[in-house]
């Protein structure tokens, strides 16, 4: 029969795939942002598993509400994609140290 | 071998290929799709966990919206790709390093706490009339409605930001740009021509 | 008794008046306007002074207390008033007199002086501030008297301000002083503390009921005697104005100022202030032996050590000037062995002929166009008859030959020392006795140097050598009278009178009464003019006076051979001791050097650049280090995410 483990071994991984994405991504903004879904994903998927195991529905609940977030996230992370690729035409991270001052 | 582990090692040997290619593809179009192949396997997982509709949901909204959505801005913004994949080769040593302490560590955590949680240990399966959107639906609508309200807000925000952020204006606009009327130099109105 | 009190505002007053008068207005009214002025005002005080003397003298008036007004209250009374006693009025008459003999040299004497108006309202000012010293009626008030005429005495001693010496002699005046005072400020503190109020006659009268055995802890395990202290503290003030050793350096150098201030200011009433200060302040002093042993033996060095100084040097007004820190010595003697009146006596025969001794080395120095090298001077007596008749009045009453009046107060002096018996009193009567011979000598050899031999200055054309005008002689001549015979007729009734004019003002514990001893087989003035020649003062000057004139007149090779034999004594006396020397090492050197040593390593190196700067820096680096963590790039960020979840995961694994 399948275990918690399983699942929780195979969500971990997803989720170190996504981090060693941001890391090795240094350039392209949308991967990132899709290194990021993985992410979630994982975290997702950690949820479900808790949830399902431990018998308690607040897990997909909580869930339910990333992936709102997630999605609102997604929406307003590629309109400032958008934006910024018509004001410096490009989606470089290089190119995006304003914040340095 | 149960049925149930073939899908599932299927499945998830699936959802880490794709995650895997999501992260080191070199066009970002063969990215977004190898997104949606991965969160079509998680979909599957979390079917055999059922978790039934939050699997279609998964499918539904966010491989049909959020992915196209990210696959209509990729294609859109048509980035030059070239150099945006610099420095992948110096930057995997260290990802692939803390990839392998992130997942080491957590897995070693898992193994080594597994007989803390005996109950963990296997799956059993649901009644046939289980119905996993009718307890969802109960729950939301009953303890978690204004979480869930205040959900529903967030997407409208989202909206109406994505909106405001991309809106460029009307193009037939006459509102006046006061600065550059004084900024305004002689030679940017008078020209003489010489003959 | 109203007059009283319209007598002595109106005898303060008017000196303040003539000063402020000239001071603001002098070049507008004028040279002539200026010094009419200012020779009223002083004159007015003089007449006045004599007035009150003679009020004092008939009406037998004991400590009048006159209160002009409070300027604070506060627990305590902060007021301005004045104390109008025998002590005081013979100061008042002293201070004015003088200060009116001074008034009128001074119109010759600075006659073509760009500072002329300048001049007469500072010495008006220093008048109305002597004033205020003596006739103060409280400590703070005393105080305030103390520093205003050491503020005139500094401003005079740098009236030539474009001189660099008068310059440096001016600050030194002032920062000597300030040692002094700083003593005496803390006495006046003592003062209070002990007995919470700060009128004489309050502190005086607390005196019988206070526990004399009080005692001020200086530091822990180290309890003196509070009055001791209060005394030894007051007369550190004293040694500061009344130039003792070992504060008395300012003195000599204070002689860059114009003669009449030094014959002022310098010789017959500011510095003998803390000789007035003791007397006044006799009640306190009596009860502490151990002060009047420090008094004692203070003033006995500086009589004897000064006055051998005085043979070396060849400055005219040097030589006076180390003449005077000497006899301050005598004074300081005197009123040490409680000898006040015989102190307060030499205090006013020494500020006549001291004063004529000072105006008539002006006098020489302006015939001479300032000249003041004694080298270059000689066989004036032809020249300059008057100046060099009153000089000689006034070098015998120096050497205390009779019937001078120097004669009267030295020689009685010194009886009273030969008489005490405190502590110090044995050493005092010897180093004063030599002291004698030493003030013969240096004052003859002056003398001689100056009027006598031959004349070691040349004729310039045009310029003849001759008494200054009137304003300058007249002065000499109304200070060589009393400097001659004032004695005769004040010895008796201000020391030996049964009801002595001093009764009131001094207290004398009937334990060390000296004078009383003394008067016990006085013979009255003539008898003790005859009874000079078998006393030892009286050889002992007469020998000075004969060995200046051997040696600068008869033999003036002898000096320089002397010199060359006794080389070492000459140069520790030319070096005068190397006190000069030793503060400039000491105390300037030393400050400066310590002074510099905290700027560059405290300040600059510990302060500035390890505290301050060291924040700064300390800021600066790690904000050098962080802002690389600041790149601004957004990939940059998520690594410190991802690190910080790693940390954090290790962390609740490990840790």
């Amino acid at each position: 029969m399948l275990t918690a483990i399983d699942f929780l071994i195979v969500s971990s991984l997803l989720f170190s795939l996504g981090v060693v994405g941001i890391i090795i991504n240094r350039k392209n903004v949308i991967v990132l942002l899709m290194c990021i879904e993985l992410i979630l994903l994982a975290v997702n998927t950690n949820f479900i598993t808790f949830a399902r195991f431990l018998g308690d529905t607040g897990g997909e609940i909580f869930v339910f509400f990333i992936l709102t977030v997630a999605a609102a996230e997604a929406a307003i992370g590629l309109a400032i994609l958008v934006v910024l690729y018509r004001a410096r035409n490009s989606i470089n991270v290089q190119d995006l140290n304003l914040l340095q001052g | 071998m149960p049925v149930e582990k073939v899908i599932f090692y299927c499945f998830a040997a699936l959802m880490l290929f794709a995650a895997f290619m999501v992260i080191t593809s070199r066009h970002p179009v063969r990215a977004v799709l190898f997104l949606v192949l991965s969160f079509i396997s998680a979909s599957a997982l979390w079917l055999l966990l059922e978790a039934e509709f939050l699997a279609i949901i998964l499918v539904l909204v966010y491989v049909g919206a959020v992915m196209v959505l990210f696959l209509f801005v990729v294609m859109m913004l048509n980035m030059n790709t070239a150099p945006l994949k610099e420095g992948f080769s110096r930057y995997l040593p260290l990802g692939i390093l803390i990839g392998v302490l992130f997942a080491g560590q957590v897995i070693w955590l898992l193994l080594d706490n597994q007989a803390l949680l005996p109950e963990w240990r296997s799956l059993q399966r649901h009644a046939a009339d289980y119905n996993n959107t009718e307890i969802l639906g109960r729950a939301l609508y009953s303890d978690y409605l204004y979480p869930f309200e205040i959900a529903g807000v967030i997407l409208l925000v989202a909206i109406v930001a994505a909106i405001a952020l991309t809106f460029r204006g009307t193009k037939s606009s006459r509102k006046q740009n006061i600065s550059e009327q004084v900024k305004v130099t002689k030679a940017d109105r008078l020209r003489i021509i010489k003959d | 008794m109203t007059t009283l009190y319209a007598l002595s505002l109106i005898t303060v007053a008017a000196p303040l008046l003539a000063s402020l008068v000239t001071g603001l207005f002098g070049k507008s009214i004028g040279t002539v306007v200026s010094h009419r002025i200012a020779v009223t005002g002083v004159g007015l005080a003089f007449f006045l002074s004599v007035v009150l003397l003679g009020i004092v003298l008939q009406q037998q008036i004991s400590m009048h207390e006159i209160s002009l007004y409070a300027w604070a209250v506060s627990g305590i009374t902060f007021e301005v008033g004045f104390l109008i006693d025998p002590l005081t009025v013979l100061m008042m008459v002293v201070v004015t007199f003088v200060s009116l003999m001074v008034h009128i040299y001074t119109i010759g004497y600075m006659h073509d002086d760009p500072g002329y108006t300048r001049f007469f309202s500072y010495i008006s000012l220093f008048t109305f501030a002597m004033l205020m010293l003596v006739m103060a009626n409280n400590f703070l008030q005393l105080f305030f008297g103390w520093e205003a005429v050491g503020v005139v005495s500094y401003l005079l001693i740098g009236f030539w301000f474009k001189r660099e010496t008068a310059i440096f002699a001016n600050l030194k005046a002032f920062l000597v002083n300030r040692v002094g005072d700083l003593g005496f400020l803390l006495g006046i503190a003592l003062v209070f503390m002990l007995f919470d109020t700060l009128n004489y006659q309050e502190v005086f009268a607390k005196l019988s009921t206070t526990d004399l055995k009080l005692t001020v802890s200086l530091w822990p395990g180290m309890d003196v005697s509070a009055i001791t202290l209060m005394c030894i503290l007051l007369f550190v003030g004293a040694m500061g104005k009344s130039a003792q050793i070992p504060l008395h350096v300012w003195l000599p150098d204070s002689m860059e100022g114009p003669t009449p201030i030094s014959a002022l200011i310098h010789a017959a009433t500011m510095v003998t202030a803390g000789v007035f200060m003791v007397a006044r302040l006799s009640p306190l002093f009596e009860l502490s032996d151990v002060a009047r042993s420090f008094v004692v033996i203070i003033g006995a060095l500086t009589a004897l050590m000064m006055g051998l100084v005085g043979i070396v040097q060849n400055d005219i007004k040097r030589v006076i000037a180390y003449s005077t820190l000497s006899q301050l010595g005598y004074m300081v003697v005197a009123v040490g062995v409680s000898a006040y009146s015989v102190g307060m006596f030499h205090l006013m025969t020494h500020a006549f002929f001291k004063a004529l001794l000072f105006l008539a080395a002006g006098s020489v120095i302006m015939a001479l166009h300032h000249q003041q090298d004694l080298r270059h001077m000689g066989g004036l007596k032809a020249y300059l008859p008057i100046t060099c008749v009153t000089a000689w009045i006034g070098a015998l009453a120096l050497c205390g030959i009779p019937p001078f009046s120097g004669f009267y107060s030295k020689d009685i002096l010194i009886e009273a020392v030969h008489f005490a018996a405190i502590p110090g009193a044995g050493f005092a009567y010897y180093a004063l006795l030599a002291g004698v011979f030493v003030t013969a000598l240096y004052t003859f050899r002056l003398i001689f140097l100056t009027f006598h031999g031959k004349a070691r200055w040349s004729h310039q054309k045009g310029h003849a050598v001759h008494e200054p005008g009137w304003v300058v002689t007249l002065p000499l001549i109304l200070l060589a009278i009393p400097s001659a015979v004032i004695a005769w007729f004040t010895v008796e009734p201000m020391l030996f009178a049964a009801n002595g004019y001093f009764k009131q003002s001094i207290t004398i514990d009937t334990a060390h009464d000296v004078i009383g001893q003394i008067a016990y087989h006085y013979p009255g003035a003539f008898g003790f003019a005859l009874h000079a020649v078998v006393t030892k003062p009286f050889w002992l000057a007469v020998a000075g006076i004969a060995t200046a004139y051997l040696c600068y007149v008869r033999f003036p090779k002898v000096p320089a051979r002397l010199a060359r034999e006794f080389s070492v004594v000459q140069r520790v006396l030319v070096n005068k001791y190397g006190f000069d020397e030793f503060y400039q090492w000491f105390f300037a050197k030393g400050t400066r050097n310590l002074s510099l040593w905290f700027w560059s390593v405290v300040d600059i190196r510990i302060i500035d650049k390890s505290l301050v700067g060291g924040v700064v820096h300390a800021w600066g680096a790690s904000a050098r280090l962080l802002r690389h963590l600041q790149s601004g790039y957004l990939n940059h960020y998520a690594f410190a995410m991802i690190l910080g979840l790693l940390g954090l995961l290790s962390f609740w694994l490990w840790g």
